[in-house]
């Protein structure tokens, strides 16, 4: 029950647009453990339609960031090329910019996460399901979910490292070590910078050794760096279990 | 046959093996429930399957006009249908969806034929089995535009449906629009040309890209969300539009940092979001490798199957394995791979009992995928 424990509180977690489209992992375990093996129809028609409820929300939201991507760039030409009327005012708005675009990424990787999290939970419900039904659902299935739009990211990854560039030419600032683990996170960006850190703890924890780990599973997830760590547990406003 | 259970409605299934489910998934817990049955399933599976949709805050609909005309087209050879109707979330309030499907449920004249014309167009135009149907739903961008025409219609007039068309789950049917920055470039191109995002019609927008394939509706759509990130850009910027850039609430807690304060703390963020990506890219590609192995040895189980079902002396009843039982066997039990024609996998009974539990610290799943050029086996 560990990922689905994991689950449960990435999702309550999440932003709150975000919350229904996760997979419905605890019900279908549930089904899994009732289900006879005569109704694998169904079962595949329940997860059809967990797999239509990703498509449609990743796309909608992959349209989104389209749009809001070439949004920031023109902001951000307008900002530059326009005479300001005050310094003041200028930099108000490139402040404003640069936490607008910070967030905008942090929002695009939470997408990728989303898109991740469902797929690791649909290859455990699938195995389970064999497990349960000794059926051999899992594999032809699988190979299904590959191809689903939700789970071909790439568009949205490069937008991920587009935006990094443009986020390298605002922030010239390099950041020293300590200071990074000095640095306290606002209260205004807590939404998204929250719950990046909260993914990246559900994927460790849900990486961790387990019982039924073999070399099929994923390697542990070793976040070792130090001031990460530091960082995260200064921010005392997080409260990771 | 068909089941009935007083408190949640009737079920309904026709001998034909035609099962129809009115499937309504709405944001809000709205809860009536009439649960879906196939034919041939046991009450078990029923209750599971009930249980399931109860938690799952999915509707199914099975009401009595419903069961009036699911008789009506017995000999449609259609395997399961489905007509979908998917509130999007700005747009679906709990009292006009329970209103809505109250119609649904009690008006008999004015749904069936709508739902005649659903299925028959549908059935006559698809007779392979498991399609699904969409009402109020085009390739699927903005589920919001559809469903806005579903929602407020007034009570006689539920559910108009636009062109049904094939859902995409990884089936045959139609792939879904999905939009792409050189699309969206050439969209604001034409919006440009036409004034503005203001004065642009989504007609004429369509017009001007020339997008074979690009309806009014994915237009309409996208239009409307370009409108609302222009002038209400970021979440965090609200009550500051891109014209006006004066000093908002916002600011006041950044006030209170430095600015280079500030800039750390979004270099930072940055940093973690950055960590987080690079895992899971990670992480995709492994899972992508995992599956990759898994087709492989299941390739060369099949080939093996052809070869050698003497040799072969399956342990368990079942005739395939799952791709971890199927590797636990070959790499822990004696077995010789030979380089020539192809694997010649001898199966021992007792190694199938150690399905999953495998020593976390032996190799890596690349090596055991290439049974080929290993010429000597590794045992556990």
């Amino acid at each position: 029950m560990k990922f689905g424990k994991r689950l449960k509180q990435h999702v309550q977690e999440t932003l709150p647009g975000w919350r229904d489209m996760y997979l419905n992992y605890k019900g279908l375990k549930k089904l899994v453990r009732l289900i006879a093996s005569s109704s694998e129809d169904e079962f595949v028609y329940l997860l059809d339609n967990e797999l239509d409820k990703f498509n449609s929300f990743f796309i909608e939201q992959e349209e989104d960031f389209i749009i809001r991507h070439k949004e920031l760039q023109q902001r951000i030409k307008r900002v530059i090329e326009n005479d300001p009327s005050s310094q003041e005012e200028y930099e108000n708005e490139m402040a404003r910019i640069k936490k607008d675009i910070v967030d905008f990424h942090g929002e695009m990787v939470l997408l990728v996460n989303y898109s991740n999290i469902n797929y690791t939970g649909m290859t455990k419900i699938l195995k389970k399901y064999d497990k349960r039904t000794g059926g051999f659902l899992r594999l032809p299935f699988i190979q299904k979910v590959l191809e689903q739009p939700f789970f071909t990211t790439e568009l949205i990854s490069k937008l991920v490292k587009e935006c990094e560039t443009i986020i390298d030419e605002l922030f010239p600032t390099m950041v020293v070590a300590e200071k990074m683990a000095k640095a306290v996170g606002t209260e205004a960006r807590e939404g998204i910078f929250r719950n990046i850190v909260v993914a990246l703890l559900t994927m460790k924890e849900i990486r961790k050794g387990s019982s039924t780990h073999s070399h099929f599973s994923l390697p542990i997830l070793d976040l070792r760096d130090p001031e990460l760590i530091r960082s995260f547990q200064l921010n005392s406003t997080i409260h990771i279990i | 046959m068909s089941l009935t259970n007083g408190t949640t409605g009737h079920i309904v299934s026709s001998s034909s093996g035609l099962s129809t489910n009115l499937h309504i998934s709405s944001e809000e817990t709205c809860l009536k429930k009439a649960p879906f049955v196939n034919q041939s399933s046991g009450v078990l599976r029923a209750t599971a399957f009930r249980d399931y949709m109860k938690e799952n805050n999915t509707i199914s609909w099975c009401t009595d006009s419903l069961s009036d005309f699911l008789d009506y087209p017995e000999n449609i050879p259609i395997q399961s249908s489905n007509v979908q109707i998917m509130p999007s979330e700005d747009v679906s309030k709990p009292n006009d969806w329970q209103d809505w499907a109250d119609q649904l449920i009690t008006e008999d004249d004015g749904v069936t034929p709508n739902w005649n014309e659903i299925l028959v167009d549908t059935a006559v135009a698809d007779q392979t089995p498991k399609m699904e149907y969409h009402v109020g739903k085009s390739s699927g961008t903005s589920l919001s535009l559809q469903v806005n025409s579903l929602v407020p219609a007034s009570p006689g007039e539920v559910c108009t449906p636009v062109t049904p068309s094939p859902s995409s789950c990884g089936s045959q049917s139609k792939p879904r629009m999905r939009w792409t920055p050189e699309l969206h470039e050439a969209f604001v191109e034409a919006v440009n040309k036409l004034g503005g995002s203001e004065r642009a019609t989504p007609k004429g927008v369509l017009k001007l890209m020339k997008v074979e394939g690009l309806t009014i509706y994915h237009v309409k759509s996208h239009l409307q969300k370009y409108r609302t990130a222009r002038y209400k850009p970021e979440p965090s910027a609200e009550g500051a539009s891109e014209k006006k850039p004066t000093p908002t609430q916002d600011l006041s807690s950044l006030d209170l940092k430095t600015s280079s304060e500030i800039t750390e703390a979004l270099r930072l963020q940055v940093e973690v979001q950055k960590r987080l990506h690079e895992q899971l890219e990670i992480q995709k590609n492994l899972q992508m490798r995992i599956e990759e192995q898994g087709r492989y040895l299941q390739m060369i189980f099949e080939k093996q199957c052809k070869f050698g079902i003497d040799a072969f002396q399956p342990a368990s009843s079942t005739q395939e394995k799952s791709e971890t039982e199927l590797t636990n066997e070959i790499s822990s039990s004696p077995a010789r791979v030979k380089t020539e024609s192809g694997p010649i996998i001898v199966m021992s009974p007792s190694s199938e009992k150690q399905e999953e539990e495998r020593d976390p610290s032996e190799s890596q799943p690349s090596k055991r995928a290439k049974l080929n050029e290993s010429s000597s086996t590794e045992s556990s």
